[in-house]
């Protein structure tokens, strides 16, 4: 690291700033691990993180890792209770950066209702590379609230919470030195996602939109449940600037990576009011039905074009584009 | 998809698409602020032509006859 | 104005094949849903204009060789990464140490090259007059400023005379939608003695849904008219002439030459390589003709030829795939074969 030669100093200085912003009376205790109420039946995860540039419009890395890993436990319906992280640092990261991004963590914690019980570091040798894991818990509660990709069915409607690709772009802006007002939408779903699954209504799946983008996700479901998919572009919300991107960088913005979108798969008597919900939670509010599943080739997602004409859609293919997580 | 220059530097210009200004090169036609322009990696290869709606029109009108 | 859409889908007059000669068509077709929008007599063949599609074996050869160079930077449009040259790809020789950057315009070069002048970077110089323009800018540029560590790998090639071979080549072509950022250079008329020759149909399209199906149309009338002539349907953009001072430059730069095209092998003259006196910018572009297989079965020389659809090659789909390609014309996401394979087309 920037100061210290890698020993106690330096581990007293890392420590320092995660006791700092992380503080809780489970952290606070520096025992080998966290022992926390449970709950009968929990959902786990995790997730690595390892962006450059760690900083950009919109987020960093830290606000990432800890979204990230909040609306995997969101997306099965769990409430997400806690976290761990592991940090990677090449020497030459700056102590600064570190305590910027960790600070980072805490508020997007904070907002998340999540807390930090236990993380690591480990520094290795290198030019000033910052990689983050974060695992993570949520609680299951017994209301029977169950969702999977292969329960979509003909006349469900498939419901996107709003645009796609701001992630992404934001990612490739910074890399390309494209100006434009583009941030990352990088949020946390949790609060969308229990409304559904509290909602009482027929919610077949739930998944964040990130890497691959809605392409892939809407593919995974449309092969797992054996159906057909289909979807309208014009429905389809984009931010008009991140659309001007892909004009210029020949991108498809559904095979964007986001940070802060889901997707849904809702029985048709319920799409009006699945699309409220939506709306009504933070970060919902350009919600929009897309599309809905109908008769078709099985495990088949086709995309009916802004110029009227029909497209099949697979999931992506390849590495695509410089890593954007 | 065409941009729109919003300044002009020696061979160098501006180009907002949406949003984005990018620079891109502008030795092969004169552009000045305001005109909507062709960019093509990087580089500005024309200024699209304003009376484009009425020609289409004509040839259409021509197809038709045939 | 005319119901073009409804005269295409309904379409029942002879059967046709339209050749479209440009990378960007064949995305673009697939990317707006064309196909499904056409009576299933008008059949779109996908031909030789995707310039990383076109690019022989020796020449990524080469590129990898450079890139193993101590002191020298291979800096390349993203498709070229992956293409597979005799045994191996710039992305393969990354484990060998190969040094390569993606950039989105060879101008950008210009920065690189002044930051760090210990190296030498070498652009990957694939493409057709288009591109071939924004590379005679970069000279203009490079000379302006004195910017001696930068030089070009050619394998540039121009589409009269690739179209003039398919022509005659018994692929059946009936009618070609003619590329459109190229006749923004060379202006229209380029095509209209190939029409004359062969009487077939060339209409120059844009790149939106709307603006392909308006210039199919065009062609689907004149093929049926045996009309051989050129119809510019991209107005606001393409004149008949082109961009003059674009042709100058390229001009001054670059002549002539012949070039190897990927499954066709030589056409005299149908290429250009930088002139003798520029030489200090090129990287060793002389003689890259040969062109062996990486897979033998592989059929991209049918394939962007319009003689095969990309289905007919027995590698596409299973052993072949935008994860594992074979050939060129699986790498790029303009050649034809991974435009088909990720918009399931038939």
């Amino acid at each position: 690291m920037a100061h210290g030669s890698g020993g106690k100093e330096t581990s007293d200085l890392i420590a320092s700033i995660f006791a700092k912003h992380f503080n809780n009376p489970i952290l606070a205790k520096m025992e080998d691990s966290a022992v926390i109420p449970g709950c009968a039946r929990i959902a786990m995860t995790t997730d690595s993180f390892v962006v450059k540039p760690v900083f950009f419009p919109g987020g960093d890395i830290g606000k990432i890792a800890v979204c990230g890993t909040v609306n995997d436990l969101a997306m099965s319906g769990s409430t997400p209770k806690y976290l761990t992280c592991g940090f990677i640092l090449e020497e030459g990261a700056e102590f600064e950066t570190l305590e910027r991004i960790v600070s980072s963590m805490a508020k997007a914690a904070k907002e998340a209702n999540v807390i930090i019980v236990g993380g690591d570091t480990k520094v290795i040798e290198g030019s000033g590379g910052i990689y983050i894991n974060t695992a993570g818990v949520g609680f299951m509660d017994e209301s029977g609230f169950a969702v999977s990709s292969s329960l979509c069915a003909e006349g469900d409607a498939v419901i996107l919470s709003g645009t796609l690709g701001d992630h992404h772009a934001t990612i490739l802006s910074a890399r390309m030195n494209i100006e434009n007002e583009i941030k990352s939408d990088c949020a946390p779903l949790h609060v969308m996602a229990s409304a559904l699954a509290k909602s009482g209504l027929a919610i077949k799946s739930m998944r964040d939109v990130t890497r691959g983008g809605l392409a892939t996700v809407l593919h995974e479901f449309a092969v797992a449940s054996k159906a057909c998919i289909q979807i309208d572009e014009k429905e389809i919300p984009v931010n008009p600037q991140v659309l001007g991107l892909t004009g210029i960088l020949g991108l498809d913005p559904l095979y964007m990576a986001n940070e802060g979108k889901m997707v849904t798969v809702v029985a048709k008597e319920d799409a009006k009011k699945a699309l409220a919900l939506m709306r009504e939670s933070p970060y919902g509010e350009k919600a929009a039905i897309i599309g809905s599943v109908v008769s078709g080739d099985q495990g088949t997602l086709l995309l009916h074009t802004t110029t009227g004409g029909t497209r099949t859609l697979t999931e992506l293919y390849g590495e695509g584009l410089p890593r954007i997580c | 998809m065409p941009g729109k220059v919003i300044s002009v530097g020696g061979t160098k210009a501006i180009v907002d698409f949406s949003g984005n200004r990018m620079e891109a090169q502008a030795g092969l036609v004169k552009v000045k602020p305001g005109d909507s322009v062709l960019v093509h990696a990087g580089c500005i290869l024309q200024v699209l032509a304003q009376e484009e709606a009425d020609s289409l029109s004509d040839l259409m009108a021509e197809l038709q006859n045939i | 104005m005319t119901d073009y859409r409804t005269f295409l889908g309904e379409y029942d007059g002879k059967p046709m094949r339209i050749m479209e000669v440009c990378g960007t068509h064949t995305a673009a077709i697939s990317h707006c849903g064309i196909p499904s929008l056409l009576s299933p007599k008008i059949e779109l063949i996908s031909g030789p204009g995707c310039p990383v599609c076109v690019t022989v074996t020796e020449y990524i050869d080469r590129l990898v060789a450079l890139s193993l160079e101590s002191n020298t930077v291979v800096a390349t449009f993203g498709d070229m990464i992956r293409v597979p040259g005799t045994s191996k790809s710039l992305q393969d020789a990354r484990a060998d140490g190969a040094k390569f950057r993606m950039v989105y315009s060879p101008l950008d070069l210009i920065k690189l090259a002044r930051e760090e002048t210990d190296k030498t970077f070498v652009f990957a110089a694939v493409g057709f007059e288009t591109t071939i323009a924004v590379y005679a800018s970069l000279l203009d540029e490079l000379i302006a400023q004195g910017i001696r560590n930068v030089k070009l790998l050619t394998s540039l090639k121009t589409m009269p005379l690739v179209i003039d071979w398919v022509c005659r080549s018994k692929s059946g072509i009936d009618g070609f939608l003619a590329p459109g950022h190229v006749s923004v250079i060379t202006g229209s008329d380029l095509f209209a003695p190939i029409a004359k020759e062969h009487t077939i149909p060339f209409a120059v399209a844009g790149f939106e849904g709307e603006q392909i199906l308006v210039a199919l149309y065009a062609l689907v009338k004149l093929i049926n008219a045996h009309e051989g002539r050129v119809m510019n349907m991209y107005p606001s953009v393409v004149t008949a002439e082109g961009n003059k001072t674009a042709q100058k430059l390229i001009a001054k730069y670059f002549e002539s030459s012949d070039a190897a095209w990927r499954g066709m092998g030589v056409i005299p003259r149908s290429g250009m390589k930088l002139r003798a006196e520029y030489e200090a910018y090129d990287a060793g572009s002389e003689n890259l003709y040969s062109d062996r297989g990486h897979n033998a079965q592989c059929r991209c020389a049918k394939v962007i030829t319009g003689a095969e659809k990309p289905s007919a090659c027995p590698l596409f789909g299973s052993v072949c795939t935008p994860q594992t390609p074979q050939g060129a014309c699986m790498v790029s996401s303009e050649g034809s074969c991974h435009s088909y394979f990720a918009n399931r087309r038939r």
